[in-house]
Protein backbone atom coordinates (compact mmCIF):
# COMPACT_ATOMS: atom_id res chain seq x y z
CA UNK A 1 0.00 0.00 0.00
CA UNK A 2 1.39 3.61 -0.89
CA UNK A 3 0.51 6.60 1.38
CA UNK A 4 2.41 9.13 -0.19
CA UNK A 5 0.29 11.62 -2.44
CA UNK A 6 3.08 12.24 -4.20
CA UNK A 7 4.36 9.20 -5.66
CA UNK A 8 0.69 7.57 -6.17
CA UNK A 9 0.71 11.04 -8.23
CA UNK A 10 3.74 9.93 -10.49
CA UNK A 11 2.14 5.66 -10.67
CA UNK A 12 -1.32 7.05 -11.64
CA UNK A 13 0.29 9.56 -14.07
CA UNK A 14 2.78 7.56 -15.39
CA UNK A 15 0.71 4.68 -16.40
CA UNK A 16 -1.83 6.69 -18.09
CA UNK A 17 0.58 8.46 -19.77
CA UNK A 18 2.31 4.94 -20.90
CA UNK A 19 -1.26 3.68 -21.73
CA UNK A 20 -2.42 6.37 -24.33
CA UNK A 21 1.07 6.67 -26.03
CA UNK A 22 0.39 3.24 -26.77
CA UNK A 23 -2.92 3.54 -27.77
CA UNK A 24 -2.23 7.31 -30.07
CA UNK A 25 0.82 6.41 -31.59
CA UNK A 26 2.83 4.10 -33.43
CA UNK A 27 6.20 5.00 -33.60
CA UNK A 28 8.69 4.73 -30.56
CA UNK A 29 9.58 8.70 -30.99
CA UNK A 30 5.85 9.73 -30.96
CA UNK A 31 5.19 7.53 -28.03
CA UNK A 32 7.96 8.82 -25.74
CA UNK A 33 6.74 12.47 -26.77
CA UNK A 34 3.10 11.79 -25.49
CA UNK A 35 4.53 9.64 -22.57
CA UNK A 36 6.50 12.85 -21.11
CA UNK A 37 4.47 16.09 -22.68
CA UNK A 38 1.53 13.78 -20.90
CA UNK A 39 2.67 12.43 -18.11
CA UNK A 40 4.90 15.55 -16.93
CA UNK A 41 1.68 17.84 -17.88
CA UNK A 42 -0.15 15.44 -15.35
CA UNK A 43 2.16 15.81 -12.72
CA UNK A 44 3.29 19.67 -13.33
CA UNK A 45 -0.56 20.87 -13.32
CA UNK A 46 -1.64 18.45 -10.20
CA UNK A 47 1.36 20.36 -8.44
CA UNK A 48 -0.06 23.96 -9.48
CA UNK A 49 -3.85 22.92 -8.93
CA UNK A 50 -2.35 21.90 -5.35
CA UNK A 51 -0.69 24.97 -4.50
CA UNK A 52 -2.63 27.70 -5.71
CA UNK A 53 -5.55 25.05 -3.24
CA UNK A 54 -3.38 25.53 -0.09
CA UNK A 55 -4.29 28.89 0.77
CA UNK A 56 -8.00 27.69 0.81
CA UNK A 57 -9.19 25.59 4.46
CA UNK A 58 -11.28 23.13 4.64
CA UNK A 59 -13.32 25.52 6.87
CA UNK B 1 -2.32 6.91 -72.49
CA UNK B 2 -1.95 4.57 -69.43
CA UNK B 3 -2.68 5.39 -65.79
CA UNK B 4 -0.58 4.15 -62.97
CA UNK B 5 -2.19 3.10 -59.76
CA UNK B 6 -0.55 3.32 -56.71
CA UNK B 7 -1.79 1.28 -54.19
CA UNK B 8 -1.41 2.47 -50.34
CA UNK B 9 -0.54 -0.17 -47.26
CA UNK B 10 -3.61 0.66 -45.30
CA UNK B 11 -5.45 -1.29 -42.45
CA UNK B 12 -6.55 -4.66 -43.18
CA UNK B 13 -10.18 -5.03 -42.86
CA UNK B 14 -11.45 -8.12 -41.22
CA UNK B 15 -14.31 -10.07 -41.37
CA UNK B 16 -17.42 -8.61 -38.71
CA UNK B 17 -17.18 -11.86 -37.00
CA UNK B 18 -13.33 -10.85 -36.28
CA UNK B 19 -14.52 -7.60 -34.90
CA UNK B 20 -17.40 -9.21 -32.46
CA UNK B 21 -13.81 -11.83 -31.42
CA UNK B 22 -11.32 -9.34 -30.65
CA UNK B 23 -13.83 -7.12 -28.54
CA UNK B 24 -15.10 -10.11 -26.16
CA UNK B 25 -11.67 -11.23 -25.79
CA UNK B 26 -9.99 -7.45 -25.17
CA UNK B 27 -13.32 -7.62 -22.45
CA UNK B 28 -12.05 -10.71 -21.09
CA UNK B 29 -8.17 -10.15 -20.34
CA UNK B 30 -6.74 -6.50 -21.14
CA UNK B 31 -4.44 -6.82 -24.15
CA UNK B 32 -5.78 -10.24 -25.77
CA UNK B 33 -7.82 -8.54 -27.80
CA UNK B 34 -4.87 -6.73 -29.16
CA UNK B 35 -2.73 -9.92 -29.32
CA UNK B 36 -5.99 -11.63 -31.30
CA UNK B 37 -5.33 -8.99 -34.21
CA UNK B 38 -1.40 -9.75 -33.92
CA UNK B 39 -0.68 -6.46 -32.18
CA UNK B 40 1.83 -8.23 -30.21
CA UNK B 41 3.64 -5.13 -28.45
CA UNK B 42 0.43 -2.83 -27.79
CA UNK B 43 -1.10 -6.57 -25.95
CA UNK B 44 1.76 -6.46 -23.83
CA UNK B 45 1.65 -2.76 -22.61
CA UNK B 46 -1.97 -3.08 -22.54
CA UNK B 47 -2.36 -6.18 -20.44
CA UNK B 48 0.91 -4.84 -18.17
CA UNK B 49 -0.68 -1.17 -17.41
CA UNK B 50 -4.35 -2.52 -16.95
CA UNK B 51 -3.70 -5.13 -15.02
CA UNK B 52 -0.97 -3.07 -13.19
CA UNK B 53 -3.60 -0.41 -12.25
CA UNK B 54 -6.22 -3.18 -11.34
CA UNK B 55 -3.88 -4.47 -8.50
CA UNK B 56 -2.58 -1.39 -7.38
CA UNK B 57 -6.32 -0.35 -6.82
CA UNK B 58 -6.93 -3.52 -4.94
CA UNK B 59 -3.63 -3.63 -3.01
CA UNK B 60 -4.64 0.44 -2.30
CA UNK B 61 -8.48 -0.96 -0.31
CA UNK B 62 -10.08 0.41 -3.19
CA UNK B 63 -13.78 -0.64 -3.42
CA UNK B 64 -15.66 -2.30 -6.31
CA UNK B 65 -19.01 -0.07 -6.72
CA UNK B 66 -22.34 -1.56 -5.97
CA UNK B 67 -25.74 -0.30 -8.03
CA UNK B 68 -27.76 1.42 -5.62
CA UNK B 69 -30.85 2.26 -7.01
CA UNK B 70 -31.37 5.39 -5.11
CA UNK B 71 -28.19 6.65 -6.67
CA UNK B 72 -28.64 6.05 -10.52
CA UNK B 73 -24.96 7.25 -11.34
CA UNK B 74 -23.75 4.22 -9.38
CA UNK B 75 -25.10 1.71 -12.37
CA UNK B 76 -22.66 3.78 -14.26
CA UNK B 77 -19.56 3.09 -12.22
CA UNK B 78 -20.63 -0.22 -11.60
CA UNK B 79 -20.72 -0.85 -15.38
CA UNK B 80 -17.42 0.60 -15.59
CA UNK B 81 -15.58 -1.50 -13.11
CA UNK B 82 -17.31 -4.87 -15.17
CA UNK B 83 -15.92 -3.22 -18.19
CA UNK B 84 -12.33 -4.84 -16.81
CA UNK B 85 -13.68 -7.96 -17.03
CA UNK B 86 -13.81 -11.38 -14.97
CA UNK B 87 -11.06 -9.76 -12.75
CA UNK B 88 -13.68 -7.59 -11.17
CA UNK B 89 -14.76 -9.83 -9.63
CA UNK B 90 -11.55 -10.11 -7.54
CA UNK B 91 -11.93 -6.87 -6.40
CA UNK B 92 -15.84 -7.51 -5.29
CA UNK B 93 -14.91 -10.75 -3.36
CA UNK B 94 -11.88 -9.17 -2.03
CA UNK B 95 -14.46 -5.59 -1.05
CA UNK B 96 -17.67 -7.69 0.21
CA UNK B 97 -16.39 -10.89 0.83
CA UNK B 98 -18.51 -12.52 -2.55
CA UNK B 99 -19.89 -11.48 -5.94
CA UNK B 100 -22.11 -8.75 -5.38
CA UNK B 101 -23.07 -6.50 -8.33
CA UNK B 102 -26.22 -4.02 -6.06
CA UNK B 103 -26.94 -3.23 -2.84
CA UNK B 104 -30.46 -5.04 -1.57
CA UNK B 105 -33.19 -2.29 -1.95
CA UNK B 106 -34.63 -2.40 1.82
CA UNK B 107 -33.18 -0.65 4.64
CA UNK B 108 -33.96 -3.49 7.14
CA UNK B 109 -32.39 -5.86 5.37
CA UNK B 110 -29.51 -7.46 7.23
CA UNK B 111 -27.71 -8.50 3.89
CA UNK B 112 -27.22 -4.44 2.82
CA UNK B 113 -25.70 -3.67 6.54
CA UNK B 114 -23.28 -6.09 6.40
CA UNK B 115 -22.34 -4.78 2.55
CA UNK B 116 -22.71 -1.27 3.98
CA UNK B 117 -20.45 -2.13 7.23
CA UNK B 118 -18.24 -4.10 4.74
CA UNK B 119 -17.42 -0.61 2.14
CA UNK B 120 -17.40 1.81 5.21
CA UNK B 121 -14.27 -0.49 6.60
CA UNK B 122 -12.82 0.36 3.29
CA UNK B 123 -13.51 4.04 3.38
CA UNK B 124 -11.41 4.41 6.49
CA UNK B 125 -8.48 3.30 5.06
CA UNK B 126 -6.07 6.49 3.85
CA UNK B 127 -5.93 5.31 0.12
CA UNK B 128 -9.44 4.41 -0.21
CA UNK B 129 -9.65 7.25 -2.41
CA UNK B 130 -6.37 6.14 -4.65
CA UNK B 131 -7.92 2.33 -5.05
CA UNK B 132 -11.11 2.73 -6.25
CA UNK B 133 -10.10 5.42 -8.39
CA UNK B 134 -7.73 3.35 -9.89
CA UNK B 135 -10.62 0.26 -9.92
CA UNK B 136 -12.63 2.97 -12.23
CA UNK B 137 -9.75 4.28 -14.35
CA UNK B 138 -8.73 0.16 -15.15
CA UNK B 139 -12.44 -0.29 -16.43
CA UNK B 140 -12.36 2.78 -18.92
CA UNK B 141 -8.91 2.25 -20.33
CA UNK B 142 -10.41 -1.33 -20.98
CA UNK B 143 -13.27 0.08 -22.80
CA UNK B 144 -10.98 2.11 -24.71
CA UNK B 145 -8.99 -0.82 -25.63
CA UNK B 146 -12.55 -2.42 -26.98
CA UNK B 147 -13.37 -0.23 -29.00
CA UNK B 148 -10.07 0.14 -30.16
CA UNK B 149 -10.31 -3.82 -31.17
CA UNK B 150 -13.33 -2.81 -32.78
CA UNK B 151 -11.11 -0.41 -34.58
CA UNK B 152 -8.13 -2.45 -35.96
CA UNK B 153 -10.86 -5.79 -37.23
CA UNK B 154 -13.03 -3.19 -38.83
CA UNK B 155 -9.57 -1.50 -40.88
CA UNK B 156 -10.24 1.74 -39.32
CA UNK B 157 -7.35 2.19 -37.85
CA UNK B 158 -3.66 -0.11 -38.22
Amino acid sequence: MIRSHFVNLVIFSGLVAVFFAFLTQSETKDRLRVILVLGGSMIVLSLIIAYVMYPFPLR
Amino acid sequence: MSETVVEQAGPEARPAAAAFVACFLAWLVPGLGHLYLRKKERAAVFFAVVLGLFALGVASDGAASLFEPRQPLSFLATLDNLATGPIDLVSRYHTYGGIVFALPGEDGDPRRTDLLNRLRSRVRSVTYEYGTIFLLTAGLMNILLILDCYDIASGRKN
